[in-house]
């Protein structure tokens, strides 16, 4: 009966759905106030091609920066509960046709996460989904060449380094604009010839850099503090 | 609404009934990677490649290492207890 019940809810959450989708991409939008300025002016104001890069990191970076504070919290607190200064649990690995091909492939998963950092402002992409995939790329490892082989090369207190710099790059991108524009987080790019260009928009550029080397490492650091062995007791 | 979004609708709804309603522990995180995989696709379609790139890479990347990791952390434990428990 339950089951019944919850199967009637899951079709009617579904139909619904497929009715909501097929009533949105028939009738058009209509754009708000803010909308509609952010559309129009988005990529004069900041310099950004992707719009959503320009209203993430520009128009609302402190929004941004409210979220990676909960990210640096998150990995603060996991690693405070579960590090237990042991060497994680060791396994050996995969096979070694796994392991050679996943040697081929690494660097260009590496130039593909560097890519989305560094393009952010322009194509679509950012320093969050870039840094998860040079986050996934330690996981991997760990998956495919036994736990201790990320571990014994890049230790934790680096990523963690990696990490706090990342955060700072973020906070400094805050101040300069304090000092150039007037106002936290403001955006101090001042060269209309340059725009569409990798190295144009000030601040948007640099909290992709920061934003990615921070989830990056936040997120290689939460994996491993999961894997380690602990210590019952003693 | 193309002939594929319908297709991949249904098979989105069917990978999320199977990581609610699946036993095993590993058959409902591999079902959610399916439905994160499938949703990405869908993001794709509707023109939103930002949130397709974010839910692809997290959602069929990062969960299912981090759930996998987890739930073997529970099951070793509970095996290295197991023979060492005087109660049973």
């Amino acid at each position: 009966m339950k089951i019944f019940l919850l199967l009637v809810l899951f079709s009617g959450i579904g139909f619904l759905l497929i009715d909501n989708l097929r009533f949105l991409s028939n009738s058009g939008f209509s754009l708000g106030a803010a909308t509609h300025y952010y559309v129009t002016q988005g990529f004069e104001q900041t310099g950004a091609l992707n719009l959503v890069s320009s209203i993430l990191y520009d128009f609302r970076a402190f929004d941004s920066l409210g979220e990676s504070t909960v990210i640096f919290a998150a990995v603060s607190g996991i690693v405070s509960l579960l590090s237990r200064k042991t060497l994680p649990v060791s396994s050996h690995g995969l096979s070694i046709i796994v392991k050679r091909i996943f040697g081929i492939l690494t660097p260009f998963l590496f130039v593909s996460g560097i890519y989305l950092i560094l393009h952010g402002h322009l194509s679509p992409g950012g320093g969050f989904q870039g840094g998860v995939i040079l986050g996934t790329i330690s996981i991997v490892f760990c998956i495919v060449y036994g736990s201790s082989f990320d571990y014994t090369r890049y230790s934790p207190q680096s990523k963690t380094i990696l990490e706090v710099s990342g955060a700072l790059l973020f906070l400094a991108m805050g101040i300069i604009g304090i000092f150039l524009e007037g106002f936290f987080l403001a955006n101090w790019f001042s060269s209309p010839e340059r725009l569409g260009k990798l190295l144009t928009p000030g601040s948007i550029f640099g909290i992709n850099l920061g934003v990615g080397i921070k989830i990056g490492a936040g997120l290689s650091i939460i994996f491993y503090s999961i894997i380690q062995k602990r210590i019952e007791g003693k | 609404m193309t002939l594929i979004e319908y297709f991949l609708l249904v098979f989105l709804f069917g990978a999320a009934l199977s990581a609610l309603f699946s036993r095993e522990n590993l058959t409902s995180i591999i079902s959610l990677s399916i439905f994160s995989t499938i949703s990405a696709v869908l993001y794709l379609l509707y023109r939103a490649p930002d949130v397709a790139l974010a839910q692809i890479v997290i959602g069929a990347g990062l969960y299912t290492a981090i759930f996998i990791s987890a739930i073997s952390q529970i099951r070793t434990d509970r095996q290295k207890n197991r023979p060492e428990d005087p109660l049973q």
